[in-house]
């Protein structure tokens, strides 16, 4: 018993060793936090050309340009002091080079503060690059690193990905507007789920093509608008939606609650705008013989919103009901658009239309599957829409 | 002889070292959560190729419920006796031996990838520049440390973890809830029931674990209630493993989940809470997590040792120190990742042959001999 005693001691005594922690620790004011990231079309700054020309270069194709956005710590710092400052509250490094690895540690060359990603929020990539490489090629080193999460948010900008990591404000960082915008969804309809590194992972792989959420920036000021859609296949971008293009799709897949619908009365060409309070969106497949079709039920809900045309009383049954008419005709409108689009434009199923197949029928997905936005090309898709007015807030007659 | 042998053990199998019913399904349920809560989203994703791997999962469980019973009927004929023990008096001496020789090697194996296990994790999401033979050095001692107390300590300790990992484990996944989406998990049976039973291969690798029943039949206070215990013991891992794979394919898709090295883990990192004290939670699932592997590692380790010490008829004590070594050299054996998962199933193969079929021809053999008897 004696000996065990002994043995245990010396066992307790050498795990004291082990409990020293924190080998691998860094002080949070030397972390080069990381909110954002952008990838662009390489090209060179200004500044590393003058490096390059003083000897800071190394073999590298210019493929892509990188943008880390690092928080300013003097700037954040000062903030809690009280102390204003004209300061912005983001620094953005600008890399060059051909993999996000090296681009990475290159920073780590140029500032003390080296890249920090577990708390990057946003991704922004510039969808020109997506016609030459696929976004998992863009994504790989992303989506293996251990540092960034799975849940940063992915964007895509039709322009470049830097003026959208810029803002006027100096007590902003656009990071986290980016990412705040995705909350107003409450507020308005044209606004994509949001697709993080997790989702798009499945996104990538599933063979389907899909959506990403496309924002702009421009003198300082950024907006979101209307997605890019880009092929399940490749990976790589086919067009552009805009927001009205946007609106068709949210209607069909029944996302975007809190939304508006603008509509021009067919008599008095007077605006009337409808809230939109819930949506039931049903996106049936139909399968008669060899035949395939789709049949969208859109049944919404909401109130008056708005009305320009001061000789109706909102009191009368029969305006409601012009209104839910006409408004029910735009939803179908933006709906036949954007499959209109779909089928000749960017030849592709964007709205998840082959996702109801594959729930459905499964076994004539597994079918088609492989084909499918060509199959999809063809498919009749027919729309219905019921929209009930059900308030019409504070004023019934102006 | 058996007189001696059970000499050896009386300050292990003394009355008072005897563990009760609930302690017993413990025992079983925390050395079948293991690794597995981690990688069993995306091996049985590969396996089944469909949304319907919760139905394999569950599938996998009713094999590994029959898999115990047979084990259960098997320790019920020698309740107080190990399997080392009763193997040797019922194929004979060398048979028996080289049965239990490879059983050791197969527990010694478990304990080993699980404390690899562990260390890999560890050193890719928590601490990154820590040695992995720091890391491996800690759960090894204080394994070493839990087990000189012989099984009531780690009965103990493992009534302690298991209802902390319960209650983190199901506030930790159902708050992963905000990214989910029912339709990666429809259609059910799209491709029909063949991709299902196809899963239920690499399902049931999850459940390995079972066989340990074999072994702590005898340390039972009331060894007649081993298949309550068993019984008890395998439905927390079913449902554990049902929700994890529901939770993380419905949130990452299919698709997303076979890409994924740790599945679990990424499906944590891929959501924050803003608001709450905590916005990750990816920490506190690794926290159970490693509490989990070291009780996985202890039983192993455990079960190898005492195999040992019956095979050798030699005290308990210095087994358990000669064997920590062994342990590690085979836990530093894998030179990647990839070595490691091979090596994952290969341990679960073995397990197929030698804690699933020889139990079974095992306990035909007793079954018949106990007839000759009989007759006799």
């Amino acid at each position: 018993m004696k000996k065990t005693n002994t043995i245990r001691y010396l066992t307790s005594v050498l795990l004291l060793f082990l409990l020293t922690g924190c080998w691998s620790s860094h002080e949070i004011e030397e972390l080069g936090l990381t909110f954002a990231m952008g990838i662009d079309k390489g090209e060179e700054t200004e500044l590393e050309k003058k490096f390059d020309k003083a000897g800071g270069d190394y073999p590298k194709k210019d493929r892509i340009t990188m943008i880390y956005q690092y928080v300013n710590e003097q700037a954040a710092g000062s903030k809690s002091t009280g102390g204003s400052t004209d300061q912005k509250t983001y620094i953005n490094v600008y890399e060059t080079g051909d993999s996000l690895q090296q681009i990475n540690a290159e920073v780590a060359l140029r500032q003390d503060r080296p890249v920090f990603s577990p708390h990057l929020k946003v991704i922004v990539i510039a969808a020109d690059l997506l016609r030459t490489y696929s976004l998992a090629e863009l994504l790989d080193q992303p989506l293996r690193d251990n540092e960034i999460r799975p849940s940063s948010m992915v964007l895509v900008t039709r322009g470049r990905a830097r003026d959208t990591l810029e803002l006027k404000e100096t007590g902003e960082m656009p990071a986290f507007r980016l990412l705040k915008i995705v909350e107003n969804e409450y507020k308005a309809k044209k606004i994509l789920p949001p697709v993080t590194l997790a989702k798009l992972t499945g996104k990538m792989r599933s063979g389907t093509s899909y959506l990403l959420q496309n924002v702009i920036g421009t003198d300082g000021e950024i907006k979101y608008a209307g997605a890019a859609a880009i092929n399940g296949k490749t990976n790589k971008l086919i067009g552009y939606l805009d927001e009205h293009d946007l609106e068709g799709v949210m209607w069909i897949i029944g996302k975007g609650i809190g939304g508006m619908v603008k509509s021009y009365d067919p008599t008095e060409k007077k605006v009337t705008a409808f809230g939109v309070e819930s949506i039931k969106s049903n996106i049936k497949p139909i399968v008669k013989g060899n035949r395939l079709s789709f049949e969208v039920n859109v049944k919404s809900e909401g109130y008056l919103a708005e009305n320009w045309n001061t000789k109706e009383k909102a009191f009368d049954d029969k305006f409601l009901e012009k209104v839910e008419k006409t408004t029910a005709k735009t939803v179908k409108k933006s709906m036949e658009d954007i499959t209109k689009k779909m089928k000749t434009e960017y030849k592709a199923d964007l709205a998840g239309f082959g996702n109801e197949l594959r729930i459905k029928h499964p076994r004539l997905w597994e079918k088609l599957k492989k084909n499918w936005d060509e199959t999809f090309t063809d498919i009749p898709i027919t729309f219905h829409v019921q929209i009930a007015i059900k308030e019409y807030g504070t004023v019934g007659d102006q | 002889m058996l007189e001696k042998e059970r000499g050896d053990f009386s300050m292990m199998v003394g009355q008072q070292d005897k563990i009760t019913v609930s302690q017993t399904s413990i025992v079983i349920t925390n050395f079948l959560l293991g690794t597995g809560i981690l990688t069993l989203p995306r091996t049985s994703g590969e396996a089944v190729k469909a949304p319907d791997v919760w139905l394999s999962v569950a599938f996998g469980g009713l094999v590994a419920i029959l898999a115990g019973f047979i084990m259960v009927k098997l320790s019920m004929e020698y309740p107080d006796k190990t399997l080392y023990q009763y193997s040797r008096d019922l194929i004979g001496k060398w048979p028996g031996g080289l049965f239990t020789l490879l059983l050791i090697c197969y527990f010694l194996a478990t304990s080993g990838f699980q404390v690899r296990s562990v260390t890999e994790v560890m050193g890719f999401y928590l601490l990154e520049n820590t040695p992995i033979w720091a890391t491996a050095m800690v759960f090894l001692w204080s394994g070493i440390y839990l087990l000189t107390g012989g099984i009531n300590p780690l009965a103990r300790l493992y009534e302690i973890i298991f209802p902390i990992t319960v209650l983190i484990f199901l506030i930790v996944i159902f708050m992963s809830a905000s990214i989910f989406d029912i339709d990666n998990l429809r259609p059910v049976l799209g491709k029909g029931i063949k991709p299902v039973l196809e899963g239920v291969k690499t399902t049931s690798f999850a459940y390995t674990g079972i066989e340990i029943i074999l072994i702590i039949v005898p340390f039972m206070r009331k060894p007649e209630q081993a298949l309550k215990a068993t019984l008890m013991g395998i439905s927390f891992p079913i449902v554990f493993y049902m929700i994890t794979v529901i939770m993380v394919i419905g949130a990452l898709a299919i698709e997303g989940v076979t890409s994924r090295t740790w599945p679990t883990i990424d499906l944590m990192r891929s959501f924050e809470i803003p608001g709450l004290i905590f916005e990750r939670f990816e920490s506190l699932l690794l926290v159970i997590w490693i509490m989990q592997m070291f009780s996985s590692f202890t039983i192993s380790y455990f079960a190898a040792a005492l195999g040992l010490s019956q095979l050798l008829k030699k005290r308990m004590e210095p087994i358990l120190f000669s064997l920590l070594p062994v342990i590690y050299l085979i836990a530093m054996a894998p030179k990647n990742i990839n070595q490691l998962f091979q090596m994952g199933d290969l341990i679960g193969n073995s397990a197929i042959y030698l804690v699933g079929l020889i139990p079974l021809m095992l306990l035909v053999i007793s079954k018949v001999r106990r007839k000759k008897f009989e007759k006799n």
